[in-house]
């Protein structure tokens, strides 16, 4: 897996990385309900956005994410 | 605005590719060592749809010609934002990414698909790539075009190194893969 942006993070977020794989084959069959990663998830988002605050990535990202709601309307739906 | 496109089959089924895709940037991908970093921001089940949402990060080094970089300035990381849909049902995964950085200088909104191949839609993959780049940056028509180009011609490079590198991970994995179902089996 790739590594973090924020080099204190890597080793929760190799965690949660190699959870959400496993977790992605038994998705892929439909049995997605289970929610074993959202613990490390948790854990992996609070190391990430103290440094993306730091970093002033935080703001860049807001900016960008106001976009995705066309992205979202467009692909959020039954194909 | 000028628009790059590029299609390619990979062999290997939609399952293998869609997860070996979350894996596209790691270390088995040595042509992609210009990505320092992939950060997972949120990850959501459309409780109606099943689509699985995903926000990444990606963070690159030398992502730009070093003549823009002289140009406007600024360092030579930059950051990508990324939104992903699967949809298992239908199998379809799509992936939207526009650039953070530059963007005051560029707007690149690039649409990744990846489907069974009609052809041979249970061991082969359609991979179709589209970029919008918009040069942003005011004054002469002669540099936004010059910026524009030049940024067509790295995706263009980058799209071949991409293909080579994910064809890596794809082996890579389905070794792997194959080598942990093995394992299983002897100590069943």
């Amino acid at each position: 897996m790739a590594a973090s942006i924020a080099p204190e993070c890597n080793d929760i977020k190799e965690k949660y990385d190699t959870c959400f794989l496993k977790w992605y084959s038994r998705y892929l069959r439909g049995n997605g309900q289970s929610n074993d990663c959202d613990e490390l998830f948790s854990k992996y988002k609070t190391c990430l956005h103290k440094s993306l605050k730091e970093k002033g990535i935080d703001s860049m990202l807001d900016d960008a994410r106001k976009s995705s709601s066309e992205t979202d309307a467009e692909f959020l739906k039954k194909s | 605005m000028k628009v790059f496109s590029s299609t390619c089959t990979f062999d290997y089924s939609w399952d293998e590719v869609s997860t070996a895709n979350w894996r596209k940037y790691c270390p088995w991908n040595d042509k992609a060592t210009h990505v320092v970093g992939v950060d997972t921001l949120s990850r959501t089940v459309d409780p109606k749809t099943g689509i699985l949402r995903t926000e990444r990060l990606i963070t690159c080094d030398q992502s730009v010609p070093q003549w823009v970089i002289s140009l406007f300035g600024g360092s030579p990381t930059s950051h990508v934002y990324e939104v992903s849909y699967v949809d298992p049902v239908s199998k379809k995964v799509t992936m939207c990414s526009t650039n953070l950085t530059w963007s005051n200088v560029l707007n690149v909104r690039e649409t990744v698909v990846y489907r069974p191949s009609p052809l041979s839609p249970n061991a082969t993959t359609e991979f179709t790539q589209e970029a919008q780049i918009t040069a942003l940056c005011g004054g002469w028509q002669k540099i936004k075009n010059k910026v524009e180009e030049a940024s067509v011609e790295r995706f263009r490079e980058n799209a071949k190194r991409g293909r080579e590198g994910f064809e890596t991970v794809l082996e890579m994995s389905r070794r792997v893969f194959g080598e942990q179902r093995d394992l299983e089996k002897q100590l069943q």
